[in-house]
């Protein structure tokens, strides 16, 4: 009977697993979609913003790669070429220009020589000891574009209005020895070190940098009035290309660079989100009618055990039944005593049910309906990461918890499994022959 | 030679028919029988003479295959199984050979039991209880459960749960068949107190002659036929009982004389 009672529990925990599993599922995924929303919305803006981008570079200067404008100049000694930044104004006046950033770049006089390790070999290498970006720091432009290195470990980002102070580089820090609040000469000139940030790594040998006001930068060099590259944005993405031509028309100096591809790139990753959103709805109702059987199945199975236990006990108590009827027991007597075993029985397990299902509810939800935990961690995760993605990692773990509510409706349930399942057994035990019963042994 | 109205029970051309593998088998055959209110009546036969057929007959358990009992003044023949249940409640009390008692009820609890049902209250119930295990001398063992009695205790709570709606006649089917010669006679007093005390209907199924000639009224079954002759039994109680010690009277339900004390 005790065992009886176990295997019953077994069976309700995993029917009140189940719902509280997909309650779970539910969740998380809904939370996921919140998350995937917003994680949308932002690169909406990102889109908007690359696709209205034209890059002019001085034609033989340093690229650096949008997104990360104090990022990396690449790596080697080409000769660095400037153009006056009364360029920018013209540009600005071109139709359907909405802005230009002017950003100023050049390596710094001293150059060291350092031996690089690769697996093809040691390569004794000369470059310059770190370059110096000038960033436009109206504060229009620093709250509209990404201009400022985003990870500043220590100290802080430049602001509006910074004169005569730098941002450094953490490995040009480690390489100098020089901290926040330290003094750095460039070229005679004292800035004092207000932040240190961690660059993006990109490659193998990280470009030592100093960040500061353009001007400084324009000044220090001796380039007063010149600039490396122009930052054009347009008013529309349509109007990126007549921009474009017209720039390259009018000033063959600069090169330029628009980002179709990019633009294609994010809204390919867009549309991976969606996707994956839909997979993950769909998944749920996949979960949801997976569980609907498993729970039929539950039912069936709680409601066999009840039936057989009964006609079990029905069958060892014939004589019981006998001796009850002999002494003027009627049917329905009869039939409501084992009635009220079969539901207190269940009712019992229900009690054991609900007590394993509080405890090992979680884990019983995840063998049953295998999608409620690799849903968010492994699926979802891992396919995010694309290239300057604005970094959303979207993971929901699905966590089944019991809430008294249901509870309650495993009692009820428990109940009515326990009336169905001996129904049948009460029924024949109470049309029994009390003479043929007495005899049974 | 007695009024219809004294006629607790009557049974009459009662035959009995049972199938067994394709064969037909007579268990009983014609019988007339007529039991009296304060009648102690016990029948005797050889195994497979129809005794227990009959007595579940007149307990209502089993119906004939022809003729009628008629148990109070009602062909219970007739009556519907659905509510042949009130009969066998209220009008009729039996006794087993193997006392039956439900084994995860205690003593009172199995004297209550047929009282289930009926429109007594929970202490009204327990109070007749009480009454009457006291009658049967067990007053100290309200509260054992059957495997804690000794199989004469045991028959006793039988007897006493029997009497609990107050019925018409008391139906015991071999209740001494289990029971070592002592404890038998213990019971088979008991039964005969009842019957002069209370005026209780009895009707004995036995093989044990002792048992039997203990009644007011010995019939004989032989193949399902009630026979002709028929003995007056050396009714218990026309004797005063005596101890065997002191020579002082003592009542039937005395497991011990009262006055020296002897195991009796």
């Amino acid at each position: 009977m005790l065992l009886v009672v176990i295997a019953l529990g077994f069976s309700m925990a995993i029917m009140i697993s189940i719902p509280s599993g997909i309650m779970a599922n539910q969740e998380a995924t809904q939370n996921l979609t919140e998350n995937f929303n917003s994680t949308i919305t932002d690169m909406q803006e990102e889109i908007n913003k690359t696709a209205t981008l034209i890059e002019c570079q001085t034609s033989s200067g340093q690229g650096f790669p949008s997104g990360a404008p104090t990022g990396m100049p690449r790596f080697g000694s080409r000769q660095e070429v400037f153009v006056n930044e009364t360029i920018g104004d013209e540009i600005r006046s071109i139709e359907g220009v909405k802005d230009v950033v002017p950003f100023f770049q050049k390596s710094s006089n001293e150059t060291t020589s350092e031996t690089m390790n690769t697996p093809r070999g040691s390569f004794t290498i000369s470059r310059p000891l770190y370059t110096i970006t000038g960033v436009c720091l109206n504060s229009s432009f620093i709250d509209s574009y990404s201009i400022l290195p985003t990870n500043v470990t220590s100290g802080r980002n430049l602001r509006d209005g910074d004169t005569g102070v730098l941002l450094m580089s953490s490995n040009l820090s480690d390489y100098s020895g020089v901290g926040v609040g330290g003094i750095m000469t460039i070229n005679g000139e004292s800035f004092t070190v207000v932040g240190i940030y961690e660059p993006t790594s990109q490659g193998r040998i990280e470009t030592r940098m100093v960040c500061m006001n353009i001007t400084d930068a324009q000044t220090v060099t001796g380039q007063i009035g010149n600039v490396s590259r122009f930052d054009v944005y347009a008013e529309d993405a349509s109007y990126v290309d007549e921009i474009a031509d017209v720039i390259t028309a009018t000033y063959s100096e600069l090169s330029v660079t628009t980002y179709k591809d990019r633009l294609t790139q994010l809204q390919n990753m867009q549309d991976m989100y969606n996707e994956t959103l839909k997979n993950a709805e769909s998944t749920l109702s996949q979960t949801q009618s997976v569980a609907f059987q498993e729970i039929v199945i539950a039912v069936v199975a709680s409601s066999l055990i009840v039936l057989f236990t009964m006609l079990y006990t029905v069958r060892e108590r014939t004589k019981e039944i006998g001796i009850l009827k002999a002494i003027g027991f009627s049917n329905w007597n009869v039939m409501s005593q084992f009635l009220l075993e079969g539901i207190f029985m269940s009712l019992m397990a229900g009690v054991v049910g609900v007590a394993i299902g509080s405890v090992a509810a979680p884990t019983l939800s995840s063998l049953l309906l295998p999608h409620v935990t690799m849903f968010g961690t492994q699926r979802l995760a891992g396919s995010f990461q694309g290239p300057g993605n604005p970094g959303v990692t979207a993971s929901q773990t699905a966590t089944a918890t019991l809430d008294p509510q249901l509870m309650l409706l495993a009692f009820g349930v428990a109940v009515l499994l326990g009336a169905l399942g001996s129904l049948y057994p009460a029924w024949r035990a109470s049309r029994t022959s009390p003479m043929e019963a007495l005899r049974y042994e | 030679m007695s009024d219809m109205s004294e006629l607790v029970l009557k049974t009459e051309k009662l035959d009995k028919v049972y199938k067994l593998g394709g064969r037909q088998v007579r268990a009983l055959s014609d019988v007339n029988l007529q039991v009296k209110k304060g009648d102690f009546i016990s029948i005797m036969g050889p195994s497979g003479s129809g005794k227990t057929t009959l007595l579940n007959m007149l307990g209502c358990l089993d119906k004939p295959t022809y003729g009628k009992v008629i148990l109070d003044g009602i062909d219970v023949t007739k009556v519907p199984e659905k509510r042949l249940f009130k009969v066998r409640k209220y009008r009729v009390g039996f006794v087993f050979q193997t006392f039956n008692l439900m084994p995860y009820l205690n003593a009172v609890e199995n004297v209550e039991l047929p009282m289930e049902g009926t429109k007594k209250s929970g202490d009204e119930k327990r109070k007749r209880a009480r009454e009457l295990l006291k009658m049967v001398g067990l007053s100290e063992r309200e509260k054992h459960r059957p495997h804690r009695l000794s199989a004469g205790e045991q028959q006793r709570v039988a007897i006493a749960r029997a009497l609990a709606n107050n019925p018409a006649m008391v139906l015991a089917d071999e209740p001494t068949g289990n029971l070592d010669s002592k404890t038998g006679y213990e019971i088979v007093r008991l039964l005969g107190t009842l019957n002069i005390d209370q005026g209780t209907t009895i009707v004995v199924v036995t093989h044990d002659s002792h048992m039997a000639s203990r009644a007011g009224r010995m019939l004989f079954l032989s193949d399902g036929r009630l026979l002709a002759k028929e003995k007056q039994g050396t009714h218990l109680m026309e004797k005063a009982l005596t101890c065997p010690n002191c020579g002082r009277e003592i009542q039937p339900v005395d497991t011990f004389c009262p006055r020296c004390g002897r195991k009796l």
